[in-house]
């Protein structure tokens, strides 16, 4: 069964391999930087654990879902159109709605968006050109929507249970990648890899996303309602 | 099973693991303080002196008054007129404590206000 055959594939050499190891780097990366901010800046912020703690833990491990994924994309280069436009849609929208959902949370809905858009147009378009026009520009429309709901749903979920919301959402999102790359894995089964990104990539783009989650988040503008 | 599964088996194992303590690690620090929700100048205080009574309506697409004054250390109770609807009780009793300026909204942000506690 190809689900087993996935299963396994996750424990061996080879692309679907390194997807645990990205997200273990990912991770340390992010936070490593944030104990850094933390020791040098953010401990002095009142109320920083209440405030802002639970919101960056969960975009953090949102980027280690987010990036692995990235990875596998890019280990294949090409796709056929569909699934291109698939890749495009699912990390433009996940990517979007995840880092919307959580800077919404902390500074309202129009830098909520304007985040969240951002970082999901950005990877969705850049994952989506592996089949073409069609895919950055399902990337694009994914990662505009994705940003804008992501603000939307955390600034109407404020007076209700906002975190529970933060993560219903997160763990939704992280099925929704698993099957990503199970999709991947089943349209390039025999296809040789094209393509390697080293752990690099990956702390870089986990900084960078880390980084501005933080400063942002913390030292970002805000609406009225989060002054 | 051969030499070489079994240590890519436990390579992934030991990734699988480091991300599980190291969630669970961070995790336990940055959510152990994020349940108290305490919002400056509404910390539970001792009444003192007769609640400070504020009727509320709606009037051109916003909350009227939308700037309310208020002393610091006594009662507040904010009424809500019939014309504002969504509110599950008619009736907002706290005590700020603290003075300063908050902003409060409806749940979509689109009715606004200023709390001004002097």
């Amino acid at each position: 069964m190809a689900l087993k055959e996935f299963m396994q594939t996750l424990t061996k050499d080879g692309v679907e391999g390194e997807l645990i190891k990205a997200s273990l780097v990912s991770l340390s990366a992010s936070f490593i930087l944030l104990g850094i901010f933390y020791f040098f800046k953010l401990r002095y912020i009142e109320n920083f654990i209440p405030k802002y703690g639970f919101y960056l833990f969960f975009a953090i491990l949102g980027y280690a879902l987010i990036l692995p994924s990235i990875r596998h994309v890019r280990a294949y280069k090409e796709f056929p159109c569909m699934s291109g436009m698939m890749i495009g849609m699912t990390i433009g929208m996940m990517a979007g709605f995840l880092s919307g959902f959580y800077i919404g949370a902390t500074n309202g809905m129009f830098w909520g968006s304007v985040f969240g858009m951002a970082v999901g147009m950005f990877f969705g378009a850049w994952n989506g050109k592996c089949c073409g026009i069609m895919g950055v520009m399902e990337g694009l429309m994914a990662g505009f929507m994705g940003g804008l709901m992501g603000a939307m749903t955390a600034l109407m979920m404020f007076n209700d249970n906002l975190k529970a919301a933060g993560v219903l959402v997160f763990l939704i999102s992280a099925v929704i990648m698993a099957g990503l790359n199970y999709m991947i894995y089943k349209e390039t089964r025999g296809a040789e890899r094209k393509h390697k990104d080293n752990e690099f990539f990956t702390v870089l783009y986990s900084l960078i996303l880390t980084g501005a989650t933080i400063l942002i988040a913390v030292y970002g503008p805000r609406s009225v309602l989060f002054q | 099973m051969s030499t070489e599964e079994y240590t890519e088996i436990k390579k992934s194992t030991i990734y699988a693991v480091g991300i599980i303590l190291l969630i669970s690690v961070v995790g336990y620090f940055m959510l152990k303080g994020s349940g108290k929700n305490t919002i400056g100048g509404l910390a539970e205080a001792v009444p003192n002196g007769d609640p400070q009574e504020v009727t509320i309506g709606m009037k051109n697409y916003n909350y009227y008054p939308n700037t309310i004054n208020v002393k610091a250390g006594r009662p507040v109770r904010i009424r809500l007129d019939g014309t504002v609807y969504g509110w599950p009780q008619d009736i907002l009793e706290f005590t700020p404590t603290q003075p300063g300026m908050y902003a409060f909204a409806c749940s979509m942000g689109m009715g606004r206000g200023v709390l001004v506690v002097e």
